[in-house]
């Protein structure tokens, strides 16, 4: 095992760790980063640097209910006639880290459970006949590849740490110097440093109650905060743990700007959901204020609660901006990921051919537990049924009715049979996919987001999930993860550019990415509903080549055509609505449908709900 | 219709309602009782209840953040306040951004709430005439003389359901302990029956199992619980205000629960740096020293206690102008509402608010302050609607009260 202090680079993660350790009421640190990149072995190395005997446990990615919140444990309980209650991984994580690898592919209704945990710091058993309550306070480590798919923003709420995603293109050259640094090392000095480290940390929590915060400073991450217009108030709280713990770290007693700047990083920017513009903070905030009641401009200062005196309020308002510039202009202009908007989309991955692995995808979805069902309606959970079954053996054997039954055999009734409850995600998944090039780009938008609001209003009944797919300009854009909200896609479907080439085929390619996301994470029905004239003018090398934006004709049909045949051969089901008057048209939009074998519509200026019952057809 | 108001009706903490609706069951219950519950069996079935009362003393959690010491979110304290006032206004939901103190909130009520007075040690949280009622009609049960009937005053229960909850242990079962030691059927009560009287919350309840929710539906429409199993058959009253939230984008309310909810809160992060500073503040001082902060807070709190408890005496007096109904049905018409339920929370609601402002006649100035509250759920959804359902509403309102002042 590779000890914390030998890991080389990946210093913002460490720092984060550290932090954490410091503070474990950060919650959490949560590190995306690409394979191999050695995030797992710096989640489990962190380990070494708490105090010993802290609980480190492990999630397997395919936990059941029961593991995970408790239950009973039936061996003991029927060897002893008492009921012994099992503590669940969360539980058993108490006062220690939780560590997932690949948090991106928890199931969701784990994700829900760790998230319970986290608001409470407790468990609430109430299954099975038990009603208890385990503490379950502990640190989330999570690591995961973002091209796994996105993290439950839920989730990522309760984690004070997003260490910012990085590329990490000098893995192998790492690696090297790792290998290195582990033969010439002794292992005493690294026992020695492990110890040395611990004992920082250890000073550095008590230091923390004597470390202080200015109130500037306090407002300087707050106005940060709305700024990058993060959401929700409880990342203020984590932002200032998190330079207090820095500071804290230093032996420090008050907050300086490296810390102020360290929490910004960490915490804030990594949920930010839009760029801060440098003049117009002040103007920008008053924006996003709910109307104020009274026209009065100043309406922001009489809303300060009365014990605090106005002038002292205005004082410090002409100090703050200009220390939230140069914080954020640090901390955000030089750091920011590829992409600040979404660090889960920070990764764009490069066409990869064929690698599928998703074996699993036939069954329907994940066990999860047994429930109580009819005999026929589903697969019978034998084990479960047995225990339901075993507590009632003594006194149905004394049943009249059961006499003549040869002893030692099991009565089993109907009410005790338990079926295996899937994790159903038997949904459909609609790709809609809209061509947003040319003129008639903003009536097909409309009629895409129509369809789009109307089929995720009925999404609950059929636990159907939406996704939207622009494409325009160079390459296709995915404007809506797969998603059952109304909210959400009414919120990231109103601002939608239009105009430029036909990336048809990067809009393919997307989404068939998205679809084979969505297959891991349990949705096997996948329909691709295209709103297109099929005519694509760009090729799938102009989203990561600049200068390939021309191709001739034939090689982009090619293109077009072997992506459009893998999908096919994937499952993966089609439709094509063409909705253009088009009298130049030469037949592309059907071929189009052919190859995806898929339907084809031809209807102009169809109405939202036209295009709802094409898909569902 | 008319049966949803008699079913709320009789979870009013209003003595006089409770006792006269009691009376007017009581035939119907009696004989719904006769069914196999055997004699014999029915001193098991107690002496589990009585005993079931463990892990729920057990479940003193720990303390929650003071409910007065809440910065902003104005309408989801005040819908949780009216809940309290008048029960029959049918819970609330809380919807909105992550990380906005929903759960803070609604985990913070339990120290407002006031006392009720229940049979002692009943685990079913009953009022002396239901116990009576109910145990009287038992077959072959002795007639319970009310005044020998003992007695508790306890605080509201609040009753969190998580949502890895089991059916068994939400509606109640077989006590397996006792099953297995001595072979004995009895009757283990669930959170259904620790919610009588009081608050049933859910957190991301738009993530609640479908076969909870259809569970939760059904005994929300009927007000009891029915469990039959292994030749036990239980039924108990089952009254509680469901409080539910969650993030909209973390998925969608089915719809039937979305229309039980009597108040809809919605709740956005707040953007006011000094707000925000404030939260910040108060939030570190109660992590430093969560009793001392508690301590700090009590006069607050009782002082809120006090003025909901007020409020609830006052509620029997407060009353309505016809012509405050009529622009209330008109509203409801003109946003297009389907079905009374819009038109009766409104009403109630109105009473309950007006009675908190310590008034005892409601006007179409209360109707203004919480018809968004009642309504937003309620409207038809368009797809395409770019409009609010809240600002609509507020247009409609204006038009209402326009018109009513024109025809003054």
């Amino acid at each position: 095992m590779i000890a914390f202090t030998d890991i080389v680079g990946m210093d913002l993660a460490k720092q984060a760790l550290m932090l954490l350790a410091v503070d474990p009421s950060l919650g959490g640190v949560v590190i995306p980063s690409a394979v191999g990149s050695g995030k797992s072995t710096l989640a489990r190395a962190f380990a070494g640097i708490l105090p010993e005997e802290t609980p480190f446990v492990e999630l397997p990615l395919n936990v059941t209910e029961d593991r995970l919140i408790g239950g009973v444990d039936l061996e003991a309980t029927l060897a002893s006639g008492q009921r012994v209650v099992q503590h669940g991984v969360l539980s058993k994580a108490h006062k220690g880290v939780l560590y997932v690898d690949s948090l991106s592919l928890l199931d969701s209704s784990a994700v829900s459970h760790i998230m319970d945990a986290m608001s409470r710091g407790l468990v609430l058993v109430e299954r099975e006949g038990l009603s208890e309550v385990h503490p379950a306070n502990f640190m989330l480590v999570g690591t995961y590849d973002p091209s796994d798919g996105e993290v439950r923003m839920g989730l990522l709420d309760r984690i004070g740490i997003i260490v910012p995603f990085t590329a990490q293109n000098d893995y192998r050259a790492r690696k090297k110097i790792v290998n290195i640094v582990m033969g010439t090392r002794d292992q005493e000095d690294t026992e020695d440093e492990l110890r040395m480290l611990r004992g920082l940390i250890e000073a550095a929590k008590e230091q923390l109650l004597r470390v202080s915060m200015t109130n500037e400073q306090i407002k300087g991450l707050i106005q940060t905060a709305i700024s990058l217009g993060v959401e929700g108030n409880r990342v203020d709280i984590f932002a200032i743990r998190a330079a207090i713990a820095s500071a804290a770290l230093a032996q420090r007693t008050e907050v300086d700007d490296e810390d102020l700047k360290l929490a910004v990083k960490l915490v804030l920017v990594p949920r930010a959901t839009r760029m801060p513009e440098r003049e117009a903070t002040e103007e920008d905030m008053a924006q996003d204020q709910p109307p104020p009641e009274d026209e009065e401009p100043e309406g922001e200062d009489e809303n300060a609660p009365p014990d605090e005196p106005d002038a002292d309020a205005e004082e410090e308002q002409e100090e703050t901006p200009d220390m939230i510039e140069e914080l954020m202009m640090d901390s955000i202009e030089t750091e920011l990921p590829d992409n600040i908007l979404n660090i889960s989309l920070a990764s764009k991955k490069k066409a990869k051919s064929g690698s599928r692995g998703e074996a699993l995808n036939n069954r329907r979805g994940r066990f999860v537990r047994a429930q109580e069902g009819e005999m026929k309606s589903g697969k019978v959970a034998l084990i479960p049924t047995l225990i339901s079954a075993a507590p009632w053996q003594q006194s149905r054997r004394q049943d009249k009715k059961m006499a003549g039954r040869p002893a030692g055999a099991l009565i089993i009734n109907k009410e005790d049979v338990k079926i295996k409850k899937f994790r159903d995600k038997s949904g459909t998944l609609f790709i809609f996919m809209v061509d947003a090039s040319g003129s008639m780009a903003l009536n097909r938008m409309r009629q895409a987001k129509g369809a789009v609001a109307s089929l995720l209003q009925n999404a609950y009944v059929h636990r159907d999930q939406v996704a939207l797919i622009s494409f325009r300009g160079k390459q296709a854009q995915v404007l809506l993860p797969p998603s059952q909200s109304v909210d959400r896609a009414k919120r990231e479907l109103d601002v939608l550019p239009t105009g430029g080439g036909t990336p048809l085929a990067s809009a393919l390619f997307t989404g068939w990415e998205t679809a084979k996301q969505a297959r891991t994470k349990g949705i096997s029905q996948i329909m691709f509903v295209m709103i297109t004239d099929g005519r694509g003018n760009i090729p799938l090398q102009a989203a990561y080549e600049p200068n390939a934006e021309k191709a001739p004709k034939e090689e982009l049909e090619k293109e077009i055509e072997a992506l459009a045949l893998s999908i096919q051969a994937d499952g993966v089901a089609s439709i094509v609505i063409d909705t253009q008057m088009n009298y130049l048209s030469r037949g592309e939009a059907p071929k189009l449908a052919q190859k995806l074998g898929g339907r084809y519509f031809y209807m102009p200026n169809a109405k939202a709900e036209q295009i709802v019952e094409a898909a569902l057809s | 219709m008319t049966q949803t108001v008699k079913a709320a009706k009789k979870s009013s903490s209003a003595k006089a309602t409770a006792s006269s609706e009691a009376k007017a069951k009581a035939p119907a219950q009696a004989k719904a009782k006769a069914t196999p519950v055997a004699k014999a069996k029915a001193p098991a079935v107690t002496k589990a209840a009585t005993e079931a009362k463990k892990p729920s003393s057990k479940k003193k959690q720990a303390l929650a953040f003071p409910f007065t010491a809440i910065v902003g979110q104005e309408e989801m304290k005040l819908s949780l306040i009216l809940n309290i006032i008048d029960p029959r206004i049918g819970g609330v939901l809380v919807m909105g951004h992550r990380g906005t103190g929903k759960s803070t909130t609604v985990r913070a009520l339990a120290e407002v709430l006031p006392l009720i007075t229940r049979v002692k040690d009943d685990i079913y949280n009953r009022t002396v005439e239901q116990y009576v009622e109910a145990e009287s009609g038992k077959k072959g049960a002795a007639a319970i003389n009310p005044d020998d009937v003992k007695t508790e005053q306890i605080p509201v229960p609040v009753v969190d359901l998580p949502l890895g909850a089991t059916e068994d242990r939400v509606c109640g079962t077989i006590d397996i302990e006792k099953a297995l030691t001595s072979g004995v059927k009895a009757f283990e009560p669930g959170l259904l029956a620790q919610s009588n009287r009081g608050f049933l919350y859910i957190d991301e309840v738009n993530l609640l199992d479908d076969h909870l929710v259809d569970v939760l539906l059904d005994v929300a429409a009927s007000g009891k619980n029915v469990v039959e199993r292994e030749g036990i058959s239980i039924r108990h009253p089952a009254r509680f205000v469901l409080v539910g939230s969650g993030n909209p984008e973390e998925g969608e309310l089915r719809p039937q629960l979305l229309d039980r909810f009597g108040l809809h809160a919605r709740i956005i992060t707040i953007n006011d740096v000094a707000k925000r500073v404030d939260i910040v503040k108060r939030r570190r001082e109660y992590d430093e020293d969560p009793e001392a902060y508690m301590k700090k807070c009590t006069r607050e709190q009782q002082k809120l206690q006090k003025k909901i408890v007020a409020a609830q005496e006052l509620l029997t007096q407060v009353s309505m102008d016809d012509k405050v109904l009529t622009d209330i049905a008109r509203l409801c018409m003109s946003l297009g509402i389907d079905g009374h339920r819009g038109e009766l929370t409104i009403t109630r609601t109105a009473y309950a608010f007006a009675a908190y402002k310590g008034q005892t006649t409601v006007t179409m100035e209360h109707v203004k302050e919480i018809a968004g509250l009642c309504l937003r759920h309620r409207l038809r959804k368009d797809p395409l609607e770019t409009v609010d359902a809240g600002e609509k509403i507020d247009r409609e309102l204006a038009k209402v009260l326009g018109e009513a002042e024109a025809t003054a």
